[in-house]
């Protein structure tokens, strides 16, 4: 994870910015080894929920898991919540990782990259090609998809050195126009028109196991970010999104960091991508397009930047909204009542269910940036902060935190 | 098929007259980007509203062609002014970054809005204002339609040459430069801003009325529909150093020549999307080479 180690950034991240990493790092109260999660937020340490309280968290994480294994699968699911369409919650899980792949960007290190697609694009090919034309295994496919997407990135990254925010924009929007048109346009790795098989490994060819290997994967890009967050590299990219100069004044190498940065969130991307593929089956590359890069960065910045639980809810969002399934599942119960959104929304209001998340996102969007900056995140802050055994607390996720920053621009 | 001078010939010619769209669209963005230093990622889209605005007009309402190309034009400067009373605005303190995202929010949700209100159509075409097609000595097709664009362009740029030195155009440059000396000698800062923004709409609904009917379009035509020309605007803008005028129109012209050499034979025939490919290095040579533009004018560039 740290391949720029040689400087001591360590201790000079927490003089830089002394409004968290300070608490993490020198303030190190042992309390409670049983609860491990409360590594931050020195106030909370002496709330410990009663018994009535750990009873309601358990219930709530049982619902959760309940809500995540359980309900696309159809199993003991009221209404049919799932719809037995594990597809679209597939799809959901693997935006998420797109997502979190975004949020390293965008929120930790403070890049805008439009060019978010060709990362995914890319991995989805390059695994199709690897386990199609050259024959390997699936997970062979994977890694190789991972480090492409790693490598593209890593190159891009290193443009984003020379560049400063809008004009490095501009050079991610081209690169995805490139990709699309251009990389994505051999006929002989992508299949043209027709598109190009990408058979799914022995023992996860069901909808449902591949969800279940899908989300694996989620909770592995979780962990490795959440550590990401918890390094000496997280630490240093906070410093350096906040004042590259400074950063670079108490000896932070900024570029190693940017890179580590872009190698990481391409490696999700691309990881993402080469998921996706052998969910369809059958790509096609006329779908990394553009938009799904505007699609992304929207999914995101509503998500709430630097929110994992947030990013992750946003993602699903976008997913469930642009298959149409989320207005399906909400059908089910609202069908108890006798009302149904889907004929509502398409009849009454005349736009068709592909077009809805075309039509509310970008409001989500704009509403977000300008009246909500912090999200997602920023609503879901205190459920979260009360699911981690913390005390329910309204004002939880301080929009100070979360705010859209740059300081390359 | 042709000897290459001629080939190259007919695709200059293709280049200019496609280049004097992305020059339209450059000269919003650059106007936008000395107003607010925003990446102004829905001009493109301030066309594509005014021209389905003037589709809906002439082809559906039956309106004759002026009242609808003025409708059009109405509608492009109305969403020009609401994006920046309703986004711009609310974020003048924001980072660009944030400006960014919200001025590509503004464009999804007008590509939103032409989903919603024209799904019916698939696809949708707009009558040329006047249907000549000749041929160049050379062999390269021209339209009417193209020529009056590469006119419009030219009367454009003389008249905003003319514009930033009446009193309006004045107050504009001044309230780029020192806003709040701009203040307190009475220009108003707001005003001023609204005027840009409008002037810019403007200019994209130009680009957009005066393109769509060279073509069928769908929604999302000039940003990254049959005629992208958001990334190329936003190319010429660059080489323009986003600030000089006369440089996003010269930057406008360059880039549409360059794209077309991807069309040759030569190249085309050996990689696919070649358009895309050749404007791809072109940016990030420019970029990585020349940060602070080709065409920049002294007296602007300050």
């Amino acid at each position: 994870m740290n391949p720029a180690a040689s400087t001591p950034v360590d201790a000079d991240t927490t003089v830089i910015d002394p409004v968290e990493p300070v608490t993490q790092e020198i303030a190190p109260v042992p309390v409670d080894p049983a609860e491990g999660t409360n590594e931050d937020e020195g106030t909370h340490r002496a709330f410990r929920p009663g018994p009535i309280g750990r009873t309601a968290r358990t219930f709530a994480w049982l619902l959760l898991v309940w809500f995540v294994l359980a309900v696309p699968a159809n199993v003991m699911s009221p209404f049919d919540l799932g719809v037995a369409d594990v597809g679209a919650a597939t799809e959901a899980v693997i935006f998420a990782i797109i997502a979190l792949s975004l949020n390293i960007l965008l929120g930790y290190a403070g890049q805008i990259s439009l060019g978010h697609q060709a990362f995914v694009g890319l991995g989805a090919f390059t695994s199709a090609y690897v386990v199609v034309d050259l024959k390997l295994s699936f997970w062979f496919a994977l890694a190789v998809a991972a480090g492409m997407g790693a490598l593209q990135a890593g190159l891009l990254g290193a443009v984003s050195l020379r560049l400063t925010g809008l004009y490095f924009a501009l050079v991610t929007l081209a690169y995805g126009k490139f990709t699309e048109e251009t990389l994505l346009g051999i006929t002989a790795l992508t299949g043209g028109e027709g598109g190009k098989s990408a058979p799914r490994p022995a023992g996860f060819d069901t909808e449902i196991r591949y969800y279940l290997l899908c989300l694996g994967f989620l909770a592995l890009v979780l962990f490795l970010d959440w550590r990401l967050t918890r390094s000496k590299a997280g630490r240093a990219l906070q410093a350096l999104r906040e004042n590259q100069r400074v950063a670079s004044s108490y000896g932070i190498n900024v570029n190693a960091y940017i890179l580590l940065a872009f190698a990481t969130s391409g490696l999700f991307a691309g990881l993402a991508g080469a998921l996706l593929a052998h969910h369809e089956e059958v790509i096609v590359g006329s779908k990394f397009d553009f938009r799904l890069a505007l699609l992304f960065v929207l999914m995101t910045v509503v998500g709430g930047l630097r929110s994992r639980s947030g990013v992750v809810i946003g993602a699903a969002f976008f997913a469930l909204l642009g298959s149409g399934k989320l207005l399906e599942m909400l059908d089910r119960p609202l069908g108890v009542v006798g009302f149904n959104l889907t004929s509502f929304i398409e009849d009454s209001i005349g736009l068709p269910a592909e077009f809805v998340a075309l039509v509310i996102g970008p409001i989500l969007l704009l509403l977000t940036i300008t009246m909500y900056p912090g999200g997602i995140g920023q609503q879901v802050a205190p459920i979260r902060e009360w699911l981690l055994w913390r005390r329910f607390d309204p004002h939880a996720g301080k929009v100070e935190d979360v705010e859209v920053n740059d300081v390359r621009a | 098929m042709n000897d290459l001078p001629q080939e190259l010939a007919i695709a200059m010619t293709a280049g200019v007259l496609r280049g004097s769209v992305y020059a339209l669209v450059a000269l919003g963005i650059v106007l936008v980007y000395r107003a607010s230093g925003v990446f102004n990622f829905a001009q493109a889209e301030f066309g594509t509203t005014a021209l389905f605005a003037a589709y809906a007009a002439v082809e559906l309402w039956g309106w004759n062609y002026l009242q609808g190309f003025l409708f059009g034009m109405a509608a492009g400067v109305a969403m020009g002014l609401l994006t920046e009373r309703l986004v711009i605005h609310p974020l003048r303190n924001a980072s660009k970054v944030t400006l960014l995202v919200g001025t590509a929010g503004v464009a999804l949700a007008a590509i939103g809005l032409q989903f919603w209100l024209f799904n019916e159509t698939l696809i949708m075409s707009l009558r040329k204002i006047h249907d000549g097609f000749y041929v160049t000595p050379w062999g390269a097709p021209v339209t009417t339609q193209s020529l009056i664009t590469v006119g419009v362009l030219a009367v454009v740029a003389i008249a905003l040459a003319l514009f930033f030195r009446s009193p309006s155009g004045l107050a504009i440059q001044a309230a780029q430069q020192e806003p709040v000396a701009s203040e307190l000698i009475g220009v108003s800062v707001r005003r001023v801003s609204m005027l840009t923004w409008g002037i810019a709409a403007a200019l994209g609904a130009l680009a957009g009325i005066l393109t769509g009917p060279m073509t069928t379009f769908t929604a999302a035509f000039l940003s990254f529909g049959a005629f992208a020309a958001l990334l190329p605007g936003f190319m010429a803008a660059v080489l323009a150093g986003m600030r000089s005028m006369p440089g996003a129109v010269a930057g406008g012209l360059v880039v549409g020549c360059v794209e077309q050499l991807g069309s040759l034979s030569l190249v085309s025939d050996t990689v696919p999307g070649t358009g895309a490919a050749i404007l791809f290095v072109f940016l990030l040579a420019v970029l990585l080479v020349r940060p602070q533009g080709i065409f920049v004018s002294r007296a602007v560039a300050a």
